[in-house]
C-alpha cells in the first residue's frame, strides 16, 4: 500500500490528536501525592466510617488528600447532573434507582473490574455503580400493639393498624418499596401500580406520612404511630438502643431491596484514586464497620462475619432473595407516581 | 386622644430635602444594593424565569429555549396546585397573625426590661434562631404529643387529652411562629423604643390608662415596624418547607415543599420554577397590599389630616379590665415558646443517646461537646460559618444602610420598583434560588468559594437588613440633625456623631439578625458548598439526612452561651436603647 503525502499528513495529524489523550490517560491513571479526591456522601455515622476505613488507608497508600461534600442524595444528584462531564465530585453515593439512571444519563460510570472487589459483588450490586451496603426496606411495628407477629406485607391491612400507620413518603427509597411491594401483593407490578394506590387508600386515615427515619422514631417515641415501612437495619439500631418494643418484620414475601451505591463520575480526573477508594469501601474492615455500627449488610461475598453479627444482617441466600424491581420503569414513572401520591395518599 | 396628636407632640415630621440634592443623592444611596443584587441575584432569578418557560424538563438541555406557558398552564388548571397555593397563603396569614399576637407583647416587654437585663432578654428572643430546626420541632412535638406537655396540663385540671394536635396546620403554624417571632420583635423593638416618653406623658395627662396607651399610642406609632415585621414573617412563612415537613407529616402541604420535590426529587426544574414564581407573585402582591393598607392607617406620614378618633368609654373600661391579664398570658405563652428549645438543648446536649430526636433522658455524657469542640470537622465548619456570617453581616449592613436612607428620606422615580426588586430574595423560595444557582454552578465555581458564598448570603440578608434599618431611619429625630447643622457640624460629623448613635439599636438588631441568618442558612448553601467550605448548618443538615446525633444540641447550647456573652459584651460598649429612653 502506498501512502500519499496528503494521507500521511492526515495520519500524522490524527496520531498527534490521539497521542496526547493516550499520554494523558496514563498520566491520570497514576495518582500523585497531594492529589485531591472529592467524595459526596451522607454525614454522621457514614462520614465517620468512610473517614476511618477508606480515607486512612488510601492516604497512607498514595499520600493523597480526601475532601467531602456532605449532603443528601437528592442534593448530590442534582449537583452531579448540573456538572455532567465536568464534575466537582470524583465519587458520589446514591440510592439504587438514582445510581442506575445516572449511568444511563452519562453522569456516572458503569462499574468495571478495575475495582478488584467487583468480582465478589452480588449481581444486583454490579449495576449502576458499585453497591456498597444492602439496606432493605421492611415493615417495622410496635409489637405491643400487634395481636400476632407480622409475617406478611398483607398484614398491614389488618384492621388493628387502622389509623396507626405512618406511611412512608413518596418519592424516596422507603416510599418506593412500600408502593411496589403493595402492588406485588395485590396482583400488580411496576407497570401496574394502580392497584397499589387503591389498596393504600384503603388504609387511610394515616397517623401521618413519615419523611425520614428520624421522624419515624419520633412518632414511635411519642406514641403517634405504631407501624411503618422503613430501612430495617437502622431501625434495629433504634430498637436496641431506644425502643425495645419495635420489631423489624421479615415477611414471607421477602424484604424490598434497597442499596447504597458508590458511583464514579464521568470526567473524573482521579479515576485510579476513585477506584481504590471504592475498593477500600468494599474491603472487609469497612464492610464490618458498617455492619457493626448501623447493621448495613455487605454487598460482597468474600467476608468472614463474626457470628454475633450474622443474625442481624442479610447474607448469602437471604440477600439473593431480596425483592428487586425494574428500576428503569420506576425512574420513568416517578413524576406520575409522585403526582398521584400527593393527590390521593398524602394530604 | 388622636394618633395625630401623639405624632404632633412627639416626633418631628421629616423635613423635605432640598430638591436639587435629592435628585442625585437618593439614586446614589440606592445604587450599592441594586448593583450587588444585579450582580449576584439577577442571574439566578433570570435562570428561574427561563426555566419556568420551558415546555419539558431536560436537565442537560440549554437554558434558553423557545418560551412556552405549559408549566403555568399546568399549575393554573390543576386543582391540587391551586389548593396548595391557597393553603400556603392561608398558612402564611395564620402564622403572621399568631406571630403578631405573641410577638407584640414580647416587644413591649423587651422595651421595658431594665437596661442591664436587656442582653439576656435579647438572647431569650433569639433562642429559636440559635437552635436547629430539628431541636425546635422536637420541642413542638413534646408540647403537642398525645402524652405531651399540653395534655399533661389538661390532665392535671381534669380535662380529657386532645389527641391529633400533631401533624396539623396548627402544629406547623406554632413552629413557624416560634422561629419568626424574633424577626417581628426586632422590627418592633426599635420603633417602640423610638416613641418619646413625652407622648406617653401627654396621653396620660389626658386620662389614658396604660392599656389605652398601648392601643392608641404605641400601636399606631409602631405601625412602620409592624408593617416590616408582618411582610417579613408572611413572606418567610409562605416559602417555608422544612418545618412544614417535620410537623405537618405531609398532611400539610406548602408550595415550598412542592418546589423542593419537583426540583430535586423529580428533576423537573421547569415546573418547580413556575411554581416558585407563581408563589412569589402572589406573596409579593400580599406584601404590597399590606404595605398600602398600613400606609392608609398612617395618614400623618403623608401629611394628610386625621380625624380625631373617639373611643367609647365602655371599650376603654373593657381594655383596662381584660388588657393586663391577657397581655400577661400572651407574654407567658410566647416566653414559654421561646424557652422550650432552650430547656431541651440543656438536657439533650448531655444525653447519652444515639439520635438527637430522643425525648427521654438516659445517661449523662460530655461526648457531644467533645465531638463539637475537638472533633476537627465540627470545629472547622464552625470557624467557616463564623467567618462567613461576620463578613456577610458587615457587607449587608454597609449596603443596606444607604438603601434605608434612600427609602426613608428620598423620593425619586423608580423607587417603588427598586423596593420590590430588593424584597424579591425574600419572596422567592430559597430552593428556587438554589435551583437557579445550580444551573450557573460552572460560572459560580470560578469565583473563590468564600466570596461566592458570602455574596449569596448577603443577597438573602438584604431584605431584612433594609426593612429593619428603614424603620430605624424613619424614627430618627431630624431636629437633632438640624440642631447639629445649625451649630456648624458638616454632613460627615452629623452622620458619625448624631445619626449613627441614634441608629445603634437598629444597627445592632439588623447586624445580629443578618449574622444569625447567615450562620443558619442551609437551603442555598447546601447547593453551593464545596469540599473545602462546609458550613456548620450544611454539616448538621447532611447528618440529618441520615440520622441526626445529639452533637446538634451541643452546637445549639454553645451558640446560645456565645450569644449571651457577645450581647453582654456589646452592651458594655454600645447601648441597645435610644438616648431618650435612658
Amino acid at each position: 500500500m502506498t501512502i500519499s503525502r496528503r494521507t500521511f499528513g492526515k495520519l500524522t495529524l490524527g496520531a498527534g490528536v490521539v497521542a496526547p489523550v493516550h499520554f494523558v490517560r496514563t498520566a491520570v491513571a497514576q495518582p500523585k501525592p497531594g492529589d485531591e479526591l472529592v467524595i459526596g456522601v451522607w454525614g454522621g455515622a457514614q462520614e465517620r466510617i468512610v473517614k476511618e476505613y477508606c480515607e486512612k488507608p488510601l492516604v497512607a497508600k498514595y499520600g493523597c488528600k480526601v475532601s467531602y461534600v456532605l449532603g443528601s442524595t437528592v442534593d448530590r444528584r442534582a449537583r452531579a447532573y448540573s456538572e455532567r462531564g465536568r464534575p466537582s465530585f470524583d465519587v458520589l453515593y446514591l440510592n439504587i434507582f438514582e445510581s442506575r439512571q445516572a449511568v444511563k444519563d452519562g453522569v456516572t460510570q458503569a462499574p468495571t473490574d478495575a475495582v478488584p472487589q467487583f468480582a465478589n459483588l452480588y449481581d444486583f450490586a454490579k449495576l449502576g455503580g458499585y453497591g456498597v451496603a444492602i439496606n432493605p426496606c421492611t415493615i417495622v411495628y410496635d409489637k405491643r400493639k400487634a395481636s400476632k407477629p407480622i409475617t406478611s406485607w398483607k398484614d398491614i391491612w389488618n384492621p388493628e393498624w387502622k389509623g396507626r400507620i405512618a406511611w412512608p413518603s413518596y418519592p424516596g427509597a422507603e416510599g418506593t418499596a412500600a408502593l411496589l411491594m403493595t402492588a406485588k401483593m395485590f396482583g400488580g407490578d411496576e407497570k401496574n401500580v394502580g392497584v397499589a394506590f387503591d389498596k393504600i387508600k384503603e388504609l387511610k386515615p394515616f397517623a401521618a406520612i413519615q419523611s425520614s427515619q428520624d421522624q419515624l422514631f419520633q412518632m414511635f417515641d411519642q406514641g403517634v404511630a405504631d407501624l411503618s415501612i422503613e430501612f430495617g437495619p437502622f431501625v434495629r439500631k433504634y430498637a436496641e438502643t431506644r425502643n425495645p418494643n419495635i420489631e423489624i418484620a421479615n415477611p414471607v414475601e421477602g424484604q424490598a431491596l434497597a442499596m447504597n451505591v458508590a458511583c464514579i463520575t464521568v470526567g473524573t480526573k482521579n479515576q485510579k484514586l476513585a477506584e481504590e477508594w471504592i475498593n477500600f469501601h468494599l474491603s472487609e474492615p469497612c464492610m464490618l464497620a458498617y455492619a457493626r455500627e448501623i447493621y448495613y449488610s455487605p454487598t460482597v461475598k468474600n467476608l468472614n462475619i463474626p457470628d454475633d453479627l450474622k443474625q442481624k444482617l442479610v447474607l448469602g441466600a437471604d440477600a439473593q432473595k431480596l425483592v428487586d424491581f425494574d428500576w428503569d420503569i420506576v425512574t420513568k414513572s416517578q413524576p406520575a407516581w409522585t403526582s398521584r401520591f400527593n393527590r390521593e395518599i398524602a394530604g | 386622644m388622636s394618633a395625630s396628636a401623639a405624632m404632633a407632640s412627639g416626633v418631628s415630621q421629616p423635613a423635605a430635602p432640598r430638591p436639587a440634592l435629592s435628585r442625585f443623592v437618593g439614586p446614589a444611596l440606592a445604587a450599592p444594593v441594586t448593583i450587588w443584587l444585579a450582580l449576584t441575584f439577577a442571574a439566578p432569578l433570570a435562570v428561574v424565569v427561563l426555566l419556568s418557560l420551558q415546555e419539558f424538563p431536560d436537565p442537560f438541555g440549554p437554558i434558553v429555549q423557545p418560551p412556552s406557558a405549559a408549566q403555568f398552564a399546568a399549575i393554573v388548571s390543576d386543582p391540587f396546585y391551586l389548593r396548595v397555593i391557597g393553603e400556603t397563603l392561608a398558612l402564611g396569614a395564620g402564622v403572621t397573625a399568631l406571630t403578631v399576637l405573641l410577638g407584640y407583647p414580647l416587644a413591649l416587654w423587651l422595651t421595658r426590661v431594665p437596661a442591664r437585663w436587656r442582653p439576656i432578654a435579647f438572647a431569650v428572643i433569639l433562642i429559636p434562631l440559635l437552635t436547629n430546626v430539628v431541636v425546635r420541632s422536637l420541642g413542638i412535638v413534646l408540647l403537642l404529643a398525645p402524652d405531651g406537655l399540653i395534655n399533661q396540663v389538661l390532665g392535671l385540671v381534669g380535662l380529657p387529652p386532645m389527641r391529633g394536635m400533631l401533624y396539623t396546620h396548627g402544629a406547623v403554624a406554632i413552629a413557624l411562629a416560634q422561629v419568626f417571632m424574633p424577626f417581628l420583635v426586632l422590627a418592633l423593638y426599635d420603633v417602640l423604643q423610638g416613641t418619646s416618653p413625652r407622648v406617653h406623658e401627654a396621653a396620660a395627662s389626658l386620662g389614658a390608662s396604660r392599656v389605652t396607651r398601648v392601643f392608641l399610642v404605641d400601636l399606631p406609632l409602631s405601625l412602620p415596624g409592624l408593617r416590616a415585621g408582618i411582610v417579613i414573617v408572611f413572606l418567610m412563612s409562605s416559602t417555608a418547607y422544612v418545618s412544614a415537613t417535620l410537623l405537618g407529616g405531609k398532611k400539610v402541604w406548602t408550595t415550598g415543599m412542592l418546589v423542593w420535590q419537583e426540583a430535586l426529587q423529580n428533576l423537573n426544574a421547569p415546573l418547580a420554577s413556575a411554581l416558585a414564581l407563581v408563589m412569589t407573585v402572589t406573596s409579593t402582591l400580599f406584601a404590597v397590599a399590606t404595605f398600602m393598607i398600613v400606609q392608609r392607617l398612617m395618614p400623618w406620614r403623608s401629611m394628610r389630616a386625621v380625624s380625631a378618633m373617639s373611643v367609647p368609654g365602655w371599650l376603654t373600661r373593657l381594655f383596662d379590665l381584660l388588657g393586663p391579664p391577657l397581655g400577661k398570658l400572651l407574654l407567658a405563652l410566647s416566653l414559654l415558646l421561646l424557652l422550650l428549645p432552650l430547656a431541651l438543648v440543656c438536657i439533650q446536649s448531655f444525653n447519652d443517646v444515639p439520635q438527637a430526636t430522643v425525648a427521654g433522658f438516659r445517661a449523662f455524657t460530655w461526648k457531644w461537646y467533645e465531638r463539637v469542640l475537638f472533633g476537627g470537622a465540627y470545629a472547622e465548619s464552625f470557624r467557616v460559618s463564623l467567618e462567613l456570617a461576620l463578613a456577610s453581616a458587615l457587607v449587608a449592613i454597609a449596603l443596606a444602610l444607604p438603601a434605608a436612607f434612600a427609602l426613608a428620606r428620598f423620593r425619586f422615580r423608580g423607587l417603588t420598583a427598586l423596593t420590590a426588586f430588593w424584597t424579591l430574595p425574600l419572596s422567592l423560595p430559597h430552593v428556587a434560588i438554589g435551583v437557579g444557582m445550580l444551573r450557573l454552578l460552572q460560572a459560580y465555581t470560578a469565583v473563590p468559594p468564600f466570596l461566592g458564598l458570602m455574596s449569596v448570603h448577603v443577597v438573602l440578608m438584604l431584605p431584612f437588613a433594609i426593612s429593619l434599618l428603614q424603620a430605624s431611619v424613619e424614627q430618627l429625630d431630624r431636629v437633632q440633625e438640624e440642631a447639629a447643622a445649625s451649630l456648624g457640624a458638616n454632613a460627615a460629623r452629623r452622620f458619625f456623631l448624631v445619626i449613627l448613635p441614634g441608629l445603634t439599636p437598629g444597627l445592632v438588631a439588623a447586624g445580629v439578625m443578618s449574622f444569625l441568618l447567615s450562620f443558619g442558612e442551609v437551603t442555598v448553601t447546601s447547593f453551593l458548598t464545596t469540599a473545602r467550605m462546609t458550613t456548620l448548618p450544611v454539616r448538621i443538615y447532611a447528618e440529618a439526612t441520615f440520622s441526626l446525633e445529639p452533637t446538634v444540641h451541643a452546637v445549639s447550647a454553645l451558640l446560645i452561651v456565645a450569644t449571651i456573652l457577645a450581647l453582654l459584651l456589646l452592651n458594655r460598649f454600645v447601648r441597645l436603647d435610644r438616648l431618650h429612653a435612658r
